[in-house]
């Protein structure tokens, strides 16, 4: 079920109205559940079997992990629940991308291998729930956290409907105890929640769907080589696109829960206003990159090991980070630029820090894959997120297009050099994109240390008033030109 | 009494303005003389398309392009024939893809009638004719529970809104009428008057009057349809390509026919430069004789019949409400005396 639908909205009414009936903590669970079930299955009741058994198997091997004694039997616990959920999201999302590739290479060794081309449907939110379990057994592994006492509360920690198909990725500490005692959202957090949720449907209807998507389509679908213009707007269309495409679902998710009395951790913290690629994935997909962190980076041995082995584990992190957006050799090569540009950072920050006697080591970020770079004045910080952000919508080009050509063909436009391309946007389209990219990018720069809750409590009741009012007619206005959410898909 | 939180009397106000603009808006809009009007997307094709298995001595499936939307009054037919018309013929696209999706599907066995434009249905695979059909079948075969749910909901609201026809109101449409400079060698494409048309939940398009009574509207779509290959001059598709087009419909039509299925094929009236450029273009015998050769279907051609011969098309290409009541009328008629409503098949 999307939450750009009316149907949401019918079923969201009818969660509200569930949950505030004067019944026991443990009904309003069920009633979560049961709704949140209902959500999954909206999109394709089979696929609910799916997460019923991975949530019922992870349920229970998370509690013998964190009570195994015996090492040998700890790990092949741990092994059953990594083959469990690792091999269903291979087999869904990357099953047809090793056999494309294994075909490839049969062809390249001079193998005339053609079989049949899978028709596999990929389950919606695999890739996120998937590590929303994993996470528990890798913490129950590590007893970095008691078991889940009950199911029930297991079960809502990984698909309670707000977050279940993209995110954020929760934790068992930040999202199981709120299911131990009793919640009831306050009047402040319900009437928050409303106005993120508005906030959020807005980013995702009005300005990623009705105002840059079809920009972004038409210049990544042309067939023939655009105008340096036109292929910059239609870069920066998808930058905004996909930003308040996955933000705005964040942001809704976020409302939801608040209206609900539960709080899901922040995703998004004005990512365009970030200087360097490290503060970038501080404030881009935060519940990823801390995943990818924590349970990959850290594991590999993160900056522990000398510097050779902290790039090769940033560009693992990072490579496997594009593996997990998609089955597609171009996600790859978008997860590498990152690596590549986490690693040119850190390398340049080492040699600064080393010019001023600073052991690098002790300016390792405990909550990033690597450290900041500072700039001495807010001119020269303004400098580098410019320039940030510039080098990130160069990856964006290889996270949309389709494939290496397409991107190729992208860039060598971007930067020139295509002589004689065509024009393709209209007067209209420009300007779209130009004044949403300018708007965007100051937003960010002045809310860079803010949040959006905090501007509103300080706003006069009247003027945020209004801007609500102004979102909820575009988005009244918007209606029927709204299209799934982009992360879905991964 | 607790206060009320300024987040909550942000949140009043809120709600309170946009629901005053929105009566204004639809006060306004019902003011200018315009009508309630349907969403036509894919949902309410995908919403048609599941009406196709009713039983074949009740039901006609229509495919095609825009002519069959305006030139099928759906209620005559009805009336007429007491057989219920599926529409899902879908403008600007070849009815080929969905002839294909109906072959194909083994479940299928009705009574189907093909309008035939033939810029649209003789265009190659894979070029944009295609693609609103290519949508559609691809919506209607993973549509979701969830969706099926959505467009009921749409269609309640739509029956009582007329700001939320999107193609005429949204914020989108509503921007794309700024009168802004022109980019020098970007193709725009053109802007059909607001007035055009309005779209019943059933499908059935219809010209309104004030377009009908209003000259420069008239021209204006005149000059539309003749920008969209009104004016060429050159033939259309030859050689192979139309050797594939003939042989996929030959083969398409076979299959409904050996699961006891009827086609029939209907060229709808056009009329003024529309007619005559397609007549350069598609000339009748290299184009719709041997279509009808090819397939060995029955065809239904309007300048064969002087009932239908007569028709002017207000913007050279479809028909005005009434003169669509009197087509379909004939339709009918010519379709009974070829045994179309009988279990037997048809005669040629």
């Amino acid at each position: 079920m999307l939450f750009n639908s009316y149907t949401f909205f019918v079923f969201f009414a009818a969660v509200l109205l569930l949950y505030n009936l004067p019944v026991t903590w443990q009904a309003k669970k069920i009633i979560l559940l049961v709704s949140s079930f209902v959500f999954y299955a909206a999109w394709n009741p089979p696929f609910i079997l799916l997460l019923w058994l991975s949530t019922v198997v992870d349920f229970e091997v998370g509690r013998r992990l964190y009570h195994q004694q015996d090492p040998v039997k700890k790990k092949l616990l741990l092994i059953i629940s990594l083959a469990g959920n690792l091999g269903m999201l291979f087999f869904f999302k990357y099953g047809g991308f090793l056999l494309e590739n294994f075909v490839a290479l049969s062809s390249a060794l001079g193998f005339d291998y053609n079989p049949a081309k899978p028709d596999i449907i990929l389950p919606a939110g695999i890739s996120f729930y998937t590590f929303t379990t994993l996470s528990y057994t890798i913490d129950m592994y590590k007893r970095e956290s008691p078991p889940v006492k009950s199911l029930l509360d297991f079960s809502l920690f990984v698909t309670f409907f707000p977050h279940l198909v993209a995110g954020p990725i929760v934790r068992p500490p930040q999202l199981v105890p709120q299911f131990e005692t009793p919640r009831k959202a306050t009047s402040k957090q319900f009437t928050q929640g409303l106005f993120l949720l508005t906030l959020g449907l807005f980013m995702k209807v009005f300005l990623a769907d009705n105002m840059l998507a079809s920009i972004s389509d038409s210049v990544f679908n042309a067939r023939m080589p655009l105008q340096t213009l036109d292929s910059w707007m239609g870069v920066l269309a998808f930058s905004g696109q996909i930003f308040f495409d996955f933000a705005g679902y964040s942001t809704c998710a976020i409302g939801i829960a608040a209206t609900l009395g539960f709080v899901l951790p922040e995703n998004f913290r004005y990512p365009y206003a970030a200087v360097g690629f490290s503060d970038f994935w501080r404030r881009w997909h935060i519940t990823l990159s801390a995943w990818l962190r924590d349970y990959l980076y850290i594991p590999l041995g993160g900056n522990r090991k000398g510097n050779v082995r902290t790039y090769i584990n940033l560009m693992v992190t990072m490579l496997l980070g594009g593996l997990w957006h998609g089955a597609s050799w171009t996600f790859v090569a978008w997860g590498a630029l990152h690596g590549l540009f986490l690693c040119v950072e850190r390398g340049i920050k080492g040699f600064t820090d080393s010019r001023k006697k600073v052991a690098a080591s002790e300016l390792v970020m405990k909550s990033s894959l690597g450290p900041t770079l500072t700039a001495n004045n807010g001119f020269g910080q303004l400098a580098l997120a410019l320039f940030t952000f510039f080098l990130v919508n160069v990856t964006w080009v290889f996270f949309r297009a389709p494939d290496f050509r397409s991107a190729g063909g992208m860039l060598a436009s971007m930067f020139g050099l295509i002589p004689k391309g065509a024009p393709l946007l209209s007067t209209l389209d420009i300007l779209k994109v130009g004044i949403i990219t300018v708007v965007l990018l100051v937003c960010h720069w002045l809310m860079r240390n803010t949040s959006v809750l905090a501007v509103a409590e300080k706003t006069r009741w009247w003027v945020l008033g209004a801007v609500w009012a102004v979102m909820l007619m575009l988005l009244l206005l918007s209606q029927e030109e709204s299209n799934a959410f982009i992360y879905f898909q991964f | 009494m607790k206060p009320i939180l300024p987040l909550a009397k942000a949140g009043l106000l809120a709600l309170a303005v946009a629901a005053i603009f929105l009566i204004g808006l639809e006060l306004y809009w019902r003011g200018q003389g315009y009508e309630l009007s349907y969403n036509n997307n894919e949902a309410q094709w995908a919403d048609k398309r599941a009406e196709v298995y009713q039983p074949a001595e009740k039901t006609t499936v229509f495919i095609g392009s825009s002519r069959i939307k305006f030139d099928l009054d759906i209620p005559t037919w009805e009336r007429t024939t007491g057989e219920q018309a599926v529409q899902l013929a879908l403008e600007g696209t070849s009815p080929r893809q969905i002839l294909n999706d109906l072959a194909d599907d083994k479940n299928f066995r009705g009574k189907l009638v093909v309008d035939v434009t033939e810029g649209l249905f003789f265009a190659p695979d894979g070029t944009r004719p295609d693609n609103r059909a290519n949508e559609s079948i691809a919506y209607y075969r993973k549509i979701s529970p969830t969706q099926r749910f959505g467009f009921q909901v749409n269609r309640l609201m739509e029956s009582a809104f007329v700001f939320l026809d999107s193609k005429q109101f949204s914020v989108k449409a509503l921007l794309d009428d700024l009168p802004l400079p022109p980019r020098p060698g970007v193709f725009m494409y053109p802007a059909f008057p607001k007035k055009f048309v309005t779209v019943a939940f059933n499908g059935q398009t219809t010209m309104t009057d004030a377009f009908v009574a209003d000259t420069s509207m008239r021209n204006k779509m005149i000059g539309i349809w003749m920008r969209f290959g009104g004016s060429a001059s050159s033939q259309g598709v030859g050689g192979d390509t139309l050797r594939g087009i003939m042989a996929g419909t030959k083969t398409a039509v076979a299959k409904i026919q050996a699961r006891g299925g009827k086609v029939v094929f209907v060229r709808t009236p056009s009329s003024g430069g529309v007619l005559a450029a397609e007549t350069t273009q598609y000339p009748r015998a290299l184009y719709w004789d041997r279509l009808l050769s090819e397939t060995g279907c029955q065809g239904i051609h309007f300048q064969d019949y002087p009932a239908m011969a007569h028709f002017e098309c207000p913007e050279w290409s479809h028909l005005a409400v009434a003169d669509g009541k009197a087509f379909t009328g004939e339709l009918a008629g010519i379709l009974k005396q070829k045994n179309w409503f009988s279990q037997t098949p048809t005669q040629r």
